[in-house]
């Protein structure tokens, strides 16, 4: 009964779309905001970023509620992932200007430092402290703002948001009587989560075929394995080959070399046994599989056609709370993902990692034109009032404090645990490795995952393929010899 | 001397705008050819390479295979552009009940902006939810799965592009044929000629500089095709299997940012197009002459 009332509570938030909420409402000074943007009232701040659930709720919520209070409005394009690399990179490396505050993944931050792309913010910041607002501090955020830090530990990113790619299943079929002992007969132990590789290829198989059997719209699991999409590399790289142990792409981060004659692991046995895996999943998930993006991989789940799947947790609070986009309300359960044996204990050792720990923060472009009216604009984002209400709209969560809030409380109570899950076990997930030449190398790798998931070259072929292709582009770029 | 000067006045607007948007993005193109440049790479210079890129670009392939899926996509598409476009032109020549509703819903695809054709024909023939993989399923038991298949996702960007572009091949043919002298084809009916003869000996000799044309715009947009096929299979695939060049091209120079190796590869496929053009030119007026 506590569950459901929580859920209410929680939807009518969602659906409400928060746009009842107010700076005032949210506790913020307003009164210095206005001050502070009196000189900038008319600017208009461009950016780009990707159109996700949070970067949605900024361009929804917090820009206008930041024009109410400054006078500056903010034009935030959120477009594909993939324009908005295009975009960005462009803009900042022609110098041109047209935006003044852009979105950096966790995986590109490297590049972009390197070409020195962004403004040192801790910088500017002090060097105006005018501009600095009186309850932002870089200090309130949680470590994962050191993906966005450079040596000397000055900030070039204001995080936004950061969630773990998680194992998500259907609550209602796992905990369902006739379907425990059903499976429980044909497998010989108890349905539950899987905690290995092996137990979630069966709860895979069972499901599909329960499925069949009662002509159900439901397959065992999903997979993002768009077969032409950058999507189906990460999804094997970053969240699947971790759990086997295989880490950083299997690039050895100390001589640059992916192939396993070269000292890298890419191409290693575990490798290829991971990639064989992730493959073999593909009979017991939906057809739309090999067409699925991360978004699709949401949809799917959403839409109640996988009882399991990997999935990224931006998405977690929708597909648990809003009924208007999911069939699987109140339903849903989250876990770790599946593991092979000693992975966990080296990721607890600090010597690996069990998955992806995503995300991503607003950088402000050297090129800008408007950069002090954008630096106030960065702060605002980065306020700690406003973390709430858009944790609870987009499951982000980029500050301690707000795991606490009794809105956030709430969704993770509908989400049975996904922000307990981030704020307790979030260590043991890491974010991509640190690449200065992240997409080089990675479109270079990704044909060959793609001919796999077409069944074109067996999952040894695209791994010693791709290590091969990944060695020869690192010392095309100069890196290693 | 004066007129003269006044014409290249007047003239002088286009020209200059042509050379800025069209020359010198064309030099600086073939100038990056020439050199190693990576925005990403370790140096970030651009280091002069002479010629290697294209060196490499023989023996790369990625883009050999990338080449020959837009060859094959072009033939195929074209090829099936100009039989049925050339059929319905004939068709739309006669009076049939329905004539004028069928014309302007043939024409309607050519409104479409590409990206959008590729974007409808997603939603058709996503597995799982389009509805032709539905209908293959449930009437014929067939299961059509384009992110699976090569042979069943290249067919079906040629099916897009022959529903696309058609209405094209069509209106021009139409134009074509009702521009034709009545005469000859009379003067052979009076002769004794069938409709077969009719068409091969005075129709189609007389119709050449139209399906030139035709054939000509069509080879270079289908070599060039990208958005649609971009948003149909997801960048290309299964696996490499509908990674046209442009599509390959796109890829090596926005997300790999390698700026030098994408340079040599749109110059050289520039060249193969030129050459396929003037080949299939020489080739088809020879035939006429002889």
């Amino acid at each position: 009964m506590k569950k459901l009332s929580l859920l209410v509570v929680v939807i009518a938030v969602v659906l409400s779309g928060l746009s009842i909420v107010s700076a005032q409402d949210m506790g913020i000074d307003s009164a210095w905001w206005e001050t502070a943007g009196a000189p900038y009232a008319g600017t208009v701040l461009h950016g780009v970023s990707e159109s996700t659930p949070p970067s949605n709720y900024v361009k929804d919520v917090l820009a206008p509620m930041f024009e109410e209070m400054t006078g500056i409005r903010v034009d935030l394009e959120t477009t594909s992932w993939d324009q908005m690399y295009d975009k960005a990179i462009k803009d900042m490396e022609a110098g041109s200007g047209i935006y003044d505050f852009v979105y950096i993944e966790q995986d590109i931050i490297y590049g972009y430092l390197a070409n020195d792309y962004l403004v040192n913010q801790t910088q500017a910041l002090a060097a105006a402290p005018e501009l600095a607002a009186p309850e932002f501090s870089f200090d309130n955020f949680t470590t994962f703002i050191d993906y966005f830090k450079n040596a000397d530990g000055d900030v070039f990113g204001i995080p936004m948001e950061a969630f773990v790619k998680i194992y998500l299943y259907r609550t209602d079929l796992f905990e369902n009587p006739d379907i425990q002992a059903a499976f429980e007969a044909e497998y010989g132990y108890p349905l539950a989560p899987a905690t290995t590789h092996e137990q979630y290829r069966q709860i895979a198989e069972f499901f599909t075929a329960y499925g069949e059997a009662n002509d159900m719209e439901l397959w065992g699991t999903t997979v993002q394995a768009a077969s032409g999409h950058p999507s189906s590399f990460y999804e094997f790289f970053e969240s699947i080959a971790p759990t086997f142990g295989v880490y950083n792409w299997g690039i050895n981060m100390e001589n640059w070399k992916a192939t396993v004659a070269n000292g890298g692991s890419m191409n290693s046995d575990t490798a290829k046994e991971a990639l064989a895996w992730w493959l073999g999943n593909l009979p017991f998930a939906p057809p739309e599989a090999t067409s699925s993006t991360w978004d699709e991989v949401a949809a799917s789940f959403a839409a109640g056609r996988a009882a399991q799947g990997i999935v990224y947790g931006e998405n977690a609070a929708w597909i648990a709370t809003d009924p208007e986009r999911s069939v699987v309300v109140g339903n849903v359960g989250v876990a770790l993902p599946p593991l092979s044996e000693g992975v966990l204990a080296q990721a607890e050792a600090d010597e690996g990692y069990i998955g992806y720990y995503d995300g991503g923060a607003f950088g402000l472009p050297v090129s800008s034109l408007n950069q002090e009216a954008a630096l106030l604009w960065m702060q605002f984002v980065g306020l700690p009032q406003v973390q709430a209400e858009w944790a609870a709209a987009a499951s982000r969560i980029v500050m301690e404090p707000t795991y606490s809030d009794p809105l956030v409380v709430a969704v993770d109570e509908a989400t049975n645990g996904y922000f307990s899950l981030m704020k307790d076990e979030g260590y043991l997930f890491a974010g991509a490795p640190p690449f200065p030449f992240h997409p080089q190398v990675r479109e270079v790798i990704a044909p060959f995952i793609y001919q796999a998931i077409g069944g074109e070259i067996t999952a040894a072929e695209a791994l010693d393929l791709a290590a091969a292709a990944a060695d020869a582009e690192l010392v095309n770029l100069g890196y290693g010899s | 001397m004066r007129k003269t000067r006044t014409g290249w006045l007047l003239l002088a607007p286009s020209m200059i705008i042509l050379f800025v948007v069209g020359i010198v993005p064309f030099i600086y193109v073939l100038y990056v050819g020439f050199f190693d440049w990576n925005l990403f790479s370790a140096s970030r210079e651009m280091n002069f390479t002479g010629v290697d890129n294209y060196r490499q670009l023989v023996f790369d392939p990625l883009f050999l295979d990338a080449l020959w899926v837009t060859i094959r996509f072009t033939f195929f598409a074209v090829v099936s552009q100009l039989i049925i476009g050339f059929f319905l032109a004939q068709m739309l020549l006669r009076d049939f009940p329905g004539k004028s509703f069928f014309r302007t819903i043939h024409t309607i695809p050519l409104m479409i902006a590409p990206i959008a054709i590729g974007a409808i024909w997603r939603l058709l023939t996503i597995p799982g939810f389009g509805p032709v993989p539905f209908l293959l399923d449930r009437w014929f038991d067939f299961d059509f799965n384009i992110g699976t298949n090569a042979s069943q996702a290249f067919l079906a960007i040629v099916i897009m592009d022959i529903w696309h572009w058609t209405p094209f091949v069509t209106l021009t043919m139409l134009a074509g044929l009702s521009a034709l002298p009545v005469e000859p084809r009379e003067a052979a009916l009076v002769d004794g000629a069938n409709g077969w003869q009719v068409f091969r000996y005075i129709t189609l000799p007389q119709m050449q500089p139209v399906v030139l044309t035709v054939l000509f715009i069509r080879i270079m947009d289908g070599l060039r095709t990208v958005d649609e096929i971009n948003m149909l299979t997801n960048g290309g695939g299964p696996g490499t299997s509908t990674r046209t060049v442009g599509i390959h091209i796109f890829r090596v120079v926005f997300p790999q940012t390698d700026y030098g190796y994408g340079s040599a590869m749109s110059l050289l496929t520039l060249y193969l197009t030129i050459v396929a053009c003037w080949f299939l030119f020489v080739s088809l007026t020879q035939v006429r002459r002889r």
